[in-house]
């Protein structure tokens, strides 16, 4: 729903209303820190950065400045905040969901929601297998660690050593993930087009609140920018 | 009595190419019975368990000849998911079995596949969680959980499943020796209530005893299958041949055979080598069994590592170390024991600076370890991990050695190429120069973890579980080695669950438990305080067992008597003498 509203925005103001509430529902609903968001978040926030500067001097409409070859468009600032708040958006309310929701309700409730459960559970067992490669990455780390430099610290040695690294992992991450793959079928998982839920989860009222109060919030924007009312928007 | 599965003329082969895993093997598993499968490395046990689980032919490609019947129905003709339905698995990593994030999901989630109703689902969950002994942990994520615990969830996990057959290759393989034990009750309660067992383990001692059949295998082949009083009576010196590990008690009664000696069965128990010995007279009340005296703590010169109250923690007040304090001698053999989580592997860590002591004083060759750098450190102190496959960094064999002499600065192609080859005859890796490393065999991967170690001299060599996954035999050559290397003045670390090979091979032993030291002596000391063995679920040896009740009949045992071997010769030298 958001990432829809987020494609019809023709402002950067209604985007940047959306940002400053997520990020306040995030830390004040979800009691997430901000030393969190924006340490899983500051890649995407960075990328959207540097696609917002590229939008600046690549869009075409009124030149506002000029340098040489560089010229920035009114059309190019626009749309730059756009893009900037359509990724971090969508990004930041993905992360309030992972960081606010049980992965196995989460999953349940794809389920429910008609989802065939062998494709739920491959994002599920996504999760699972995090830890398990980090427990890897770090033994290769440390065993790597004590075989010590061969060659001073040369670009290429480091590709080289980068290369074997990341060799390692793959080799041990497939072998892993085979065995899950045939102890899942040793555990008859679809065995059946339907599972057992060992552990529903319901619907209550009050979690129409979230979806409605955004609809409405994102519906008002859309309204706002389409018509007489785009004042209060800034434009 | 009725069979539930059975094998009739199988071969497999993995490849075309490669020679045949599985040779013309005709076997049959009764039904409530519980099955010991033995071999050394690469005799074929694993692929076996992939036949009667439908990996093989379901999952796993392969060449396969021959018939294998699961309650009947040939299992290349029923679906996998049917097959699951009456076979459990507990594969050899537990851990990567797993699809939940939490114990009690973990446990649900093969019967929610096989549509059992919510009720006996949770039901089913409860009893587990209470036979396994894990429900403190229930909550718990599953990879917060220590390796006996996550074993026991594995073997929960397909008990919720109700299988007729259950398949378990190694699940004591990491396990301290009270997990084991523990693991080995669990099997014992399935086995009566009628479930039949193939355990695929090294782990025999006394457990050997408790079993219907013991299948023994070699180079795919069925050596011998049977109750295992009589199958060790006709094929007892073959097994101990072909390098399978027994109970020292059974290698007592071998010995005893091989001296001319008739048993009328090979003792498995302690109390049954006790009758045994009895009834030859060989332990008669006032005899003195005396080894050789005990030439340990070498505790000669300046220490190479002083570690003084050293504590640790990973962060959030939890101290993974609590004020351990340790000395490590040249040229000494050391091995450090403790139940899984007892601060064994963090100590290693800090020694070779992979972690940083943070309170206490940890001296490392006469130089603060907080002024160590890693890289420079690995010159003096090396660590064989239990996985060697993360320590290697090239694609042939011999470049991992020649890496290991570049990190130590050395350049000069023909030194290195001298220095290289010397490495690789001393371990006996010649002929696999020029293989990747990840190609070789297990026992030879852990000769190349040691090799890329061993170049430069380092001063103390650390062996993480040195005979993990490892036969007798591999086992025997890989201690040799050990010891070759402490006899140059290196000390060697071993860092153990197993009570044999401290027995045999530690000069001095330390027992950590819950981060704190609890003893630090010679491994017979040890044995002999039961109180430090509980706390750090250890137990002694079979042998040792054995010279305790002896004792309590005024044997005397004197001096060093590391193993069944020594224990044999002494009784039977002396006894021809007497």
């Amino acid at each position: 729903m958001i990432a829809i509203g987020l494609f019809l925005f023709k402002t950067p103001f209604s985007g940047g209303a959306m940002f400053v509430l997520i990020l306040i529902l995030s830390l004040a609903g979800g009691k997430i820190t901000p030393g969190e968001i924006f340490g899983s978040a500051l890649i995407v926030f960075g990328l959207g950065f540097l696609l917002m500067i590229f939008h600046f001097f690549i869009d075409p409409g009124k030149v506002l400045w000029s340098w040489h070859f560089l010229t920035i468009t009114d059309y190019g600032l626009i749309q730059g905040p756009i893009f900037f708040f359509r990724l971090s958006v969508i990004v930041l309310s993905s992360f309030l969901l992972i960081w606010t929701t049980d992965t196995r309700d989460l999953m349940t409730s794809f389920i429910k929601a008609g989802m065939p459960y062998r494709y739920a559970y491959t994002i599920f067992l996504a999760m699972r297998f995090l830890p398990l490669i980090q427990k890897e990455v770090d033994a290769v780390r440390s065993a790597h660690a004590i075989r010590g430099r061969a060659s001073g610290s040369g670009i290429s040695h480091r590709f080289k050593l980068w290369q074997r690294y990341m060799f390692t992992i793959l080799i041990n991450g497939i072998r892993k993930a085979e065995i899950t793959a045939d102890a899942l079928e040793c555990r008859a998982f679809g065995y059946k087009k339907q599972r057992t839920c060992v552990k529903d989860i319901f619907f209550r009222k009050r979690d129409l609140i979230l979806p409605i109060s955004t609809l409405i919030i994102l519906a008002g924007l859309i309204f706002m920018e389409r018509s007489k009312w785009m004042g209060f928007l800034g434009l | 009595m009725a069979v539930i599965a059975e094998l009739k003329n199988v071969s497999f082969q993995y490849d075309e190419d490669k020679p045949k895993v599985l040779n013309n093997l005709s076997l049959s598993l009764e039904t409530g019975s519980f099955n010991i499968l033995v071999g050394p490395g690469g005799s074929g046990k694993s692929t076996l368990c992939h036949l009667f689980n439908g990996r093989i032919p379901h999952l796993i490609d392969g060449i396969l000849e021959g018939t294998i019947l699961v309650e009947g129905h040939s299992t290349a003709d029923v679906e996998m998911k049917d097959i699951s339905c009456s076979v459990g698995s507990v594969f050899q990593d537990p851990e990567s079995m797993f699809a939940t994030l939490s114990v009690e999901d973990e446990i649900a989630f093969g019967p929610e596949n096989l549509l059992f109703n919510r009720e006996e689902i949770l039901e089913s969950v409860e009893s587990l969680l209470n036979l396994t002994g894990i429900a403190p942990y229930r909550h718990n994520l599953v990879w917060n959980l220590s390796g006996g615990q996550i074993q026991k969830l594995g073997l929960a996990a397909v008990l919720a499943m109700k299988p007729r057959l259950i398949i378990l290759d190694e699940p004591t393989a990491n396990l301290d020796p009270s997990a084991t034990r523990g693991v080995h009750e669990l099997i014992l309660k399935l086995r009566s209530e009628g479930i039949t067992i193939l355990l695929v383990t090294r782990e025999l001692d006394d457990f050997m005893a408790q079993a219907d059949n013991v299948i023994v295998l070699d180079k795919g082949s069925l050596v011998a299958s049977g109750e295992p009083y009589s199958l060790l009576m006709t094929q007892g010196m073959r097994m101990e041949q072909l390098g399978i590990w027994l109970p020292e008690t059974v290698e007592i009664g071998l010995a005893l055979i091989k001296a001319g000696y008739k048993p009328d069965q090979i003792p498995i128990t302690v109390d049954e080598t006790l009758k045994v010995l009895d009834k030859y007279k060989l332990c008669p009340e006032g005899r003195v069994l005396e080894g050789p005296e005990i030439a340990y703590h070498r505790q000669t010169g300046n220490p190479l590592i002083k570690a003084d109250n050293v504590r640790f923690s990973y962060g959030k007040g939890i101290y993974a170390i609590k004020g351990i304090s340790l000395e490590v001698y040249p040229g000494e053999m050391l091995a450090i024991v403790g139940r899984n989580g007892a601060g064994k592997s963090t100590m290693a860590r800090l020694l070779i600076g992979l972690n940083k002591c943070t309170e206490g004083n940890l001296e490392l060759f006469g130089k603060n370890s907080r002024r160590w750098k890693v890289p420079d450190l690995s010159n003096h102190i090396s660590l064989v991990f239990q996985n060697p496959e993360h320590q290697f960094l090239t694609d042939t064999v011999a470049q991992e050695i020649e890496y290991s002499f570049q990190a130590q600065g050395v350049f000069d192609t023909q030194i290195l190429e001298k220095e290289r080859d010397r490495i690789l005859a001393m371990l006996n890796l010649e002929h696999e120069k020029e293989n990747h490393p990840f190609a070789l065999s297990a026992g030879n991967k852990r000769r190349l973890g040691v090799a890329t170690m061993l170049v430069g001299d380092p001063k103390v060599l650390i062996v993480d579980e040195p005979t993990y996954g490892q036969d007798k035999k591999m086992t025997g050559t890989l201690m040799k080695l050990m010891k070759d290397i402490q006899a140059r003045g290196i000390a060697v670390i071993m860092i153990s669950h197993d009570m044999r090979l401290v027995e045999e091979f530690a000069d001095r032993v330390v027992v950590f438990s819950e981060g704190q030291k609890h003893f630090d002596g010679i491994p017979t000391e040890l044995f002999n305080k039961a109180d430090i063995l509980e706390k750090a679920s250890l137990q002694p040896t079979l042998l040792f067992q054995l010279l305790k009740k002896l004792e309590e009949r005024n044997v005397i045992s004197k001096g060093h008597i590391p193993g069944s071997d020594s224990f044999t010769e002494l009784l039977l030298g002396e006894g021809e003498a007497s």
